[in-house]
């Protein structure tokens, strides 16, 4: 009783619940612009979060990640340009219902489906969590390297279309994260003397070069595209259409928890399975991909089922299940916070303040995102011309920010080449951020490991938690090489 | 024509050469993985006297994912020599793009890097935001104002209610005292 009425003083702050809005509401308005995406946004808001409470910097940007996952669908619905991968499947049926004159009952639906399985995925967050956390506890050194092996397999789920270069990247990502003192010996490590890099590549100038400086390179190195228009218009979801639907919006919550717990695995399969069950059971098969509303409801609540749960292992494990679950690893980091068992055991109050504002994000998500659906042309008909120099001055002053440097804008600026370099080549900028983050606790709990041991590699091997890592670790590679030769020999065909 | 003419021509225009993006790129990245392992790392990365195992040395990691890159680099070179991919529909928008366009995108970022404390937030801003406005073709008056006002008021916003300080300019710190 004592530590709820604590949680309660934490979390009930108007700055909470402002923040909560305010990333809510610019997730949703960045998801809603076609072009940018929520990962540019939460790099983009990391800035803004230094000087506030660790609570509130991380409601705001887990704001803007959910914001993020519904607002790409709002562009997949009206202009067939889905915001975020996983908004890929939402656009089988938004778009053909937006043709048929019903975009604003698949924009209800989409709206309703997402804040449906985010509750759905919150609840799974704040159950699932703390046990883990509990079992995690017993972990050591070399449990914690099988562990950290095992999230880097999630390299190989968000390579893209080629899963060789997104391995490139994470080896670029590893080698990056290797520069500065050597954290054992105290020697140089690739700092060339500068002493800039003594203190590693901060993370907020790689992080908002890579994913937003990217953007505003290619729009001033490509042909403007021709600027799409859709008015929002027909009848809305009604009540009875919605409890119709409920069946297919919780099993694709149940969905999107599973694979959102799982690292790696991502919202954009589990909106693609949950779409493809929905279809399999639904007495309407044969008009999904027509504009079947079941669809549209199938596949958002897939996609957002995942937004609670990729949470779960980032809070319990300290291991990122997505890009985005990654910065907010940044966040925790920046604000003297590590994710992981320890959270639970030292800043439990900071865990329970979060889970409460995670539920009320749900929640403002309803606003926001009817909001959203009534002023879309506002948001969306701003031009990129006049959109992305803004864009850009924030990345500068946020990567100024972080340690008062103009050499951090140079090296944000170089980071934005080279993810530029990535988007002409077809590499992912995802593997190369999980490679920067997983580098680093990779060699920490080799090199502790080894300590320990005095050298005996045999503790590698010394009890049942390091056994499991290890198959998952070892199945997990068997499944993405299968997968890879899978999508070649069907790229082979097609 | 002949049948596997149109074929070879319909082929050629929808997949690259041997020279293709895969190729070099895995190329480029294989040399530099060289150069990497074999002069940037012993040159680099001092070894310390005492230490105790292999796997402990400050090495190993970058080694590591340098033999990693050099591996994959060498297998993508392979694979875009073997099976040249396939040119993409985003790749006519990046033709004929106006040099003009992409200069004053570089000369904006060149602002930021080498100016950005002389001009102070707001100075640099609204000269890259003119920059940028003038990369984009853009001939209406009232937009320029707004490479005024932005800068101004998200460099308030930064100060002010963020508590984040941004330079103020030593240009103008200086022409002060004159």
């Amino acid at each position: 009783m004592e530590n709820f009425s604590e949680v309660l003083a934490l979390f009930l702050s108007v700055d909470n619940f402002l923040a909560i809005a305010a990333g809510v509401l610019v997730g949703v308005v960045v998801g809603a612009i076609p072009g940018l995406t929520a990962t540019m946004a939460v790099a983009l808001a990391l800035p803004f979060t230094f000087s506030m409470e660790p609570v509130t910097a991380i409601l705001l940007l887990v704001g803007i990640y959910k914001g993020g996952m519904y607002g790409g669908s709002i562009t997949a619905i009206l202009i067939r340009t889905p915001g975020s991968p996983a908004s890929a499947c939402t656009l089988l049926d938004g778009y053909p219902m937006a043709q048929q004159g019903k975009a604003k009952k698949a924009l209800k639906t989409a709206l309703y489906s997402s804040v449906v399985a985010d509750m759905i995925s919150n609840v799974a967050l704040i159950f699932f969590a703390s046990y883990l956390a509990k079992i995690a506890l017993n972990f050591g050194p070399p449990e914690y390297f099988w562990l950290i092996c095992f999230s880097l397999t999630i390299i190989v789920s968000v390579s893209g279309s080629s899963v060789v270069k997104g391995l490139i990247a994470a080896g670029l990502g590893i080698i990056v994260s290797t520069i500065g003192l050597d954290a054992v010996y105290g020697t140089q490590r690739l700092t060339f003397d500068n002493y800039n890099l003594m203190d590693r590549v901060s993370f907020i100038p790689l992080l908002i070069g890579l994913f937003a400086i990217p953007e505003v390179i290619e729009f001033y190195t490509s042909k403007v595209a021709p600027h799409i228009r859709t008015a929002v218009s027909g009848a809305s979801l009604t009540w009875k259409e919605f409890k119709g639907l409920l069946k297919t919006i919780v099993r694709g919550s149940v969905i999107g928890v599973i694979i959102g717990a799982i690292p790696g695995t991502g919202a954009t399969s589990a909106a693609f399975i949950s779409y493809s069950e929905a279809k399999r059971t639904s007495p309407r098969k044969a008009n999904f991909g027509k504009g079947e509303v079941e669809g549209v409801a199938a596949a958002e609540s897939g996609n957002n089922g995942v937004a609670g749960a990729t949470l779960i292992p980032l809070l319990s494990l300290g291991i990122p299940g997505d890009v985005i679950t990654a910065i907010i690893l940044g966040a925790f980091m920046i604000h003297g916070l590590t994710p992981g068992p320890v959270l639970f055991q030292e800043n439990l109050t900071l865990v329970y303040a979060l889970f409460c504002g995670i539920m009320v994000s749900s929640f403002v998500l309803v606003f926001v995102g009817n909001a959203a659906i009534r002023y879309f042309s506002l948001i969306a008909d701003i031009p990129k011309t006049i959109l992305l120099p803004i864009v850009l001055m924030f990345c500068i002053y946020g990567a100024y920010a972080v340690n008062n440097s103009t050499f951090d804008i140079g090296l944000m600026l170089a980071f934005g080449v080279l993810g530029f370099v990535f988007n002409r080549t077809g590499i992912a900028a995802a593997p190369f951020l999980i490679g920067f983050i997983l580098g680093p606790m990779f060699e920490d709990n080799l090199r502790r490991t080894m300590l320990i041991s005095k050298g005996d590699l045999s503790i590698f091997f010394r009890g049942p938690i390091t056994w499991v890592f290890i198959l998952l670790t070892v199945a997990s590679l068997i499944f993405a090489i299968r997968r890879y030769w899978v999508a070649r020999k069907e790229d082979a065909l097609a | 024509m002949e049948k596997s003419e149109l074929q070879f021509a319909a082929a050629s225009e929808s997949h690259y050469g041997r020279c293709n993006p895969n190729s070099i790129l895995g190329g480029t990245f294989s040399i530099l993985a060289l150069g990497f392992l074999f002069y940037v790392i012993p040159a680099f990365i001092e070894i310390p006297a005492y230490m105790q195992h292999p796997l402990l040395s400050p090495r190993f990691l970058p080694q590591l994912a340098g033999w990693l890159v050099l591996a994959l680099s060498l297998l993508l070179m392979i694979d875009g020599l073997i099976k040249p991919p396939k040119r993409s529909e985003t790749d006519e928008f990046r033709r004929g793009v106006p040099i003009m366009r992409q200069v004053l995108m570089v000369a904006a970022g060149i602002v930021y890097v080498l100016f950005f404390e002389e001009l102070g937030a707001i100075g640099s801003g609204v000269l890259a935001s003119v920059l940028l406005f003038l990369a984009s073709g853009l001939r209406t008056i009232w937009v320029y104002a707004l490479a005024i006002i932005f800068p101004a008021v998200v460099t308030l916003l930064f100060i002010y209610v963020l508590n984040v300080p941004l330079p103020p300019g030593t240009l103008w710190e200086s022409l002060s005292l004159i």
